[in-house]
């Protein structure tokens, strides 16, 4: 065992935060406030390297191993990067463009990843429905074979980068008497007719994502924008998970470092009854709770990423485990940092309320925590 | 980087893991009677000297990663058993290490090989009136006598105090830190009879009183560093409450995952319904975040160890406070029958309190990082 990054590593994390602190962090609290994605940032994190960051650099990417990739997302997180951006990234470059990446043929890679690596496009995936949302296998959406051409029809939920993506992959069943198995995956650019969405959901926390509905209604779509074949759609989103708990995580580790460095500063600063409120051994067990609880997330996040960049096969245990931690114990600690800042940290300005209300995803988005709990225990 | 043990560590793992199961399986090891645990003791110590184990820490050991390699065999041995584990831990890792760390050549000479070859048992006497002993000056004190060291003083809550044959004894000479090395028997030194305790009934644990107790000066140590010696006796005392935790929450772990597996109601094993199954789940997703977490201190302490006291408290804190989480869970789980006495899971959830209070208590640790982080910490 060893948990050392290499230096390479240290300094591209630091390299991050820098940028991300001096090109990104100064817009977020206008942003959040008005609900509204930041197209300049989002621009800047393609231009950047970090939106393509794992593609090979045919594809537009940097080659970077998955270890590497994670920390990023951990560096966007600690520079004090929200939530929301951070959760946009993730489903563009993971969610979306990996799923191209990983399953897509040859002219499926070449159109569309350079465009997704620099993003000129964003994208988004499409899984979740009004009514099959844990229960992934229950979804109605379907893609039905006609003339050479699929003919989608349904509806998606909840799909972050909905309202703005240019590419998505959708999740539909080619074959609606099957449950997992007769799910496929398909690719469907903005304007195709027949596909829309929905209107920004107002949410508690990761504003400046947008977040939507996308209708499908009699969308037709060339036969090649299938991914793979038939029935493999399950099995690919099920990849996407091994992103999703390392990836798509980091964040909420990197924030939980944010928070702890903003509440020692905020305690050393901060007098009350003639002391720095930092001397209250109240206030040092909250400092103590943000810091525990940013070390054990570390580990499991970055074992799920060690174990992709080892090219194993995905431990489904694991990985639940992993989002089980960061969605459940999270909770506590965001809590006391709101309580650190007092009534400052009941309000915008000070960054504490927001990054609560981001983490609070944490134990619903990308399957909640019963459902970890119920991979666990039939794991075991 | 790297989430894998070695082979030669799992296979060390492996072996002492069948030596002390099969030895726990034989033999009471949760016993009240302090002859019985003093038997216990020296016969694994000598059972485990057959394998590299004990020297873990103490001893450059090749292909073993020092205190990581240490880390997964604690977790090892204290699931086998919680009392033996301390017992022997206190006298290798603790008395051990203040020997190989801060011994002269002669006092190595004479003790070390011994403790390691399972031979003798060591003690270390600290605590006094609280275990705040930052705040609170060490009271024992010694004065030199021409060549003898005379220490006035007493101790408690000692771990092996009535079976050692050797106590290493935190004290004052000349207006520094010191150990005193006292071998049992020596004038002067008397020993409590065995604490009753909620947990870790097997260690025999005691007071120890110092009247006008004269030892050579040869037995006399100076650590390195005066300022750092009782941060680091006590740095050393949570790396093994992190280990013992490892083992308390794998025993209970184990337990209650195999009876939900294996007791129905209804019809069903208990694990197919979800306040049980979910439950597991929740104590799985602690006892795997302690685990990283204890690697990863255990690992840092050799390789980055910048900042190893608060990276320890913090494992400190959520090992200790997540086994008497598991354990309790674990007690639910097994029903009546696990809140009848002497099955592996009571004896995890009596012994996981232990965890918080010795060493740094929970309490003083968070305060302790808290000022570590606030640059606060002395
Ligand atoms: C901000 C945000 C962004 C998202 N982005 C995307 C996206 O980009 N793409 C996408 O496809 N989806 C996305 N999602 C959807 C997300 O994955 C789902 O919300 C999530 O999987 C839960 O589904 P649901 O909302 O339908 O809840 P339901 O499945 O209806 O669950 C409701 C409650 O019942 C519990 N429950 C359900 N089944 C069980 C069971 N068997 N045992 C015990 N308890 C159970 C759940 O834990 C939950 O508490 C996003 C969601 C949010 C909030
Ligand atoms: C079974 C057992 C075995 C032991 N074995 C050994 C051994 O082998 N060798 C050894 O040297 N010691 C040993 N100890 C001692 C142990 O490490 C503690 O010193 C002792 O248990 C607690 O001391 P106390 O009750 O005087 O606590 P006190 O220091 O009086 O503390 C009482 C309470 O106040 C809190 N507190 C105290 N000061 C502060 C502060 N400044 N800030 C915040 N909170 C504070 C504590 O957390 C605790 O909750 C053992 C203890 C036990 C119970």
């Amino acid at each position: 065992m060893d948990f050392a990054f290499t230096k390479e590593q240290l300094m591209f994390k630091k390299e991050i935060i820098r940028f991300a602190k001096k090109e990104i962090v100064p817009r977020i609290q206008e942003h959040d406030l008005k609900k509204q994605f930041d197209f300049e940032s989002f621009k800047k994190l393609g231009e950047f390297g970090i939106l393509g960051l794992h593609f090979p650099e045919e594809y537009g990417g940097s080659g970077a191993d998955v270890i590497t990739t994670v920390m990023a997302g951990e560096a966007l997180g600690e520079a004090g990067v929200d939530g929301g951006l951070t959760l946009a990234y993730g489903a563009h470059t993971f969610l979306c463009a990996d799923t191209i990446f990983s399953h897509g043929t040859e002219a499926q890679r070449k159109k569309y990843i350079p465009k997704l690596a620099s993003g000129e496009w964003i994208g988004c995936m499409g899984l979740t429905e009004p009514n099959a949302g844990s229960d992934v296998a229950s979804m109605t959406t379907t893609a039905e074979k006609k003339d050479g051409k699929y003919v989608l029809n349904g509806s998606k939920i909840f799909i972050t980068n909905g309202p703005i993506a240019d590419v998505a992959v959708i999740y539909a069943k080619t074959d609606p008497s099957q449950k997992h198995t007769g799910i496929s995956a398909f690719i469907v650019e903005k304007g195709t007719p027949g596909f829309a969405s929905g209107p920004n959901l107002i949410k508690m926390g990761v504003s400046t994502s947008q977040t939507s509905e996308l209708f499908l209604n009699n969308c037709e779509i060339p036969a090649e924008n299938m991914l793979g074949r038939e029935g493999e759609g399950f099995n690919m989103s099920l990849q996407t998970v091994e992103w999703d708990r390392s990836a798509l995580l980091a964040p909420f580790v990197g924030a939980s470092t944010y928070m702890l460095n903003r509440c020692v500063e905020y305690a050393s600063s901060r007098e009350q009854f003639g002391r720095k409120i930092g001397q209250f051994q109240a206030i040092k067990q909250k400092i103590a709770n943000i810091r525990i609880f940013g070390e054990a997330a570390r580990n499991l996040v970055y074992r799920i990423a060690w174990c992709k960049n080892q090219g194993r096969p995905m431990n489904h245990l694991e990985a639940a485990v992993a989002k089980l931690f960061v969605g459940d114990w999270s909770l506590a600690p965001a809590n006391d940092a709101v309580v650190l800042f007092g009534g400052y940290g009941y309000c915008h300005e000070y960054d504490m309320e927001r990054i609560f209300r981001d983490s609070r995803l944490a134990p619903i988005g990308g399957g909640t925590s019963d459902i970890q709990k119920m991979i666990i225990s039939k794991l075991m | 980087m790297n989430y894998d043990f070695s082979d030669k560590e799992f296979n060390l793992f492996v072996e002492i893991h069948t030596l002390m199961g099969t030895f726990a399986k034989e033999n009471d090891l949760e016993t009240k009677d302090a002859e019985k645990s003093e038997k216990n003791t020296r016969r694994a110590l000598a059972l485990l000297s057959r394998t590299p184990y004990l020297t873990l820490g103490i001893e450059k050991a090749d292909n073993y990663n020092g205190l990581l390699t240490l880390m997964g065999g604690m977790e090892t041995i204290a699931a086998a058993s919680p009392s033996l584990f301390l017992s022997i831990e206190t006298s290798t890792r603790i008395f051990g290490r203040i020997l190989s760390a801060w011994g002269s050549a002669s006092q190595k000479e004479k003790l070390l090989p011994a403790l390691l070859n399972g031979q003798i048992i060591g003690a270390v006497g600290l605590s006094e009136d609280a275990m705040n002993v930052d705040n609170d000056p060490l009271m024992t004190t010694a004065v030199m006598d021409g060549d003898s060291a005379i220490i006035s003083g007493h101790k408690q809550y000692v771990v092996n105090g009535p079976v050692a044959d050797w106590l290493a004894v935190a004290g004052r000479l000349d207006g520094k830190n010191a150990i005193f090395l006292v071998e049992k028997g020596t004038q002067g030194l008397s020993i409590g009879g065995k604490a009753a305790t909620l947990g870790y009934e097997g260690v025999a644990i005691s007071n120890l009183m110092f009247e006008n107790c004269a030892i050579a000066s040869s037995q006399v140590i100076f650590p390195e560093n005066d300022k750092t010696m009782l941060t680091t006796l006590k740095l050393w005392e949570n790396q093994i409450l992190i280990g013992a935790s490892l083992g308390l929450m794998k025993r209970a772990f184990e337990s209650a995952k195999v009876y939900a597996k294996k007791h129905k109601t209804g019809g069903k094993p208990i694990i197919a319904y979800q306040e049980v199954g979910f439950k597991l789940a929740q104590m799985l997703t602690l006892f795997q975040a302690s685990q990283l977490f204890a690697y990863k201190v255990a690992w840092a302490a050799d390789a980055e160890p910048k900042d190893i006291e608060s990276l320890t408290l913090c494992a400190k804190v959520f090992c200790t406070e997540a086994a008497e989480q598991v354990a309790g869970d674990a007690m639910k789980i097994l029903g009546g029958s696990g809140f009848l006495s002497g099955n592996p899971v009571e004896e995890a959830f009596r012994c996981a309190k232990y965890g918080q209070i010795a060493g740094t208590s929970t309490e003083i640790s968070r305060v302790k990082i808290g000022d570590s982080a606030l640059g606060l910490m002395k």
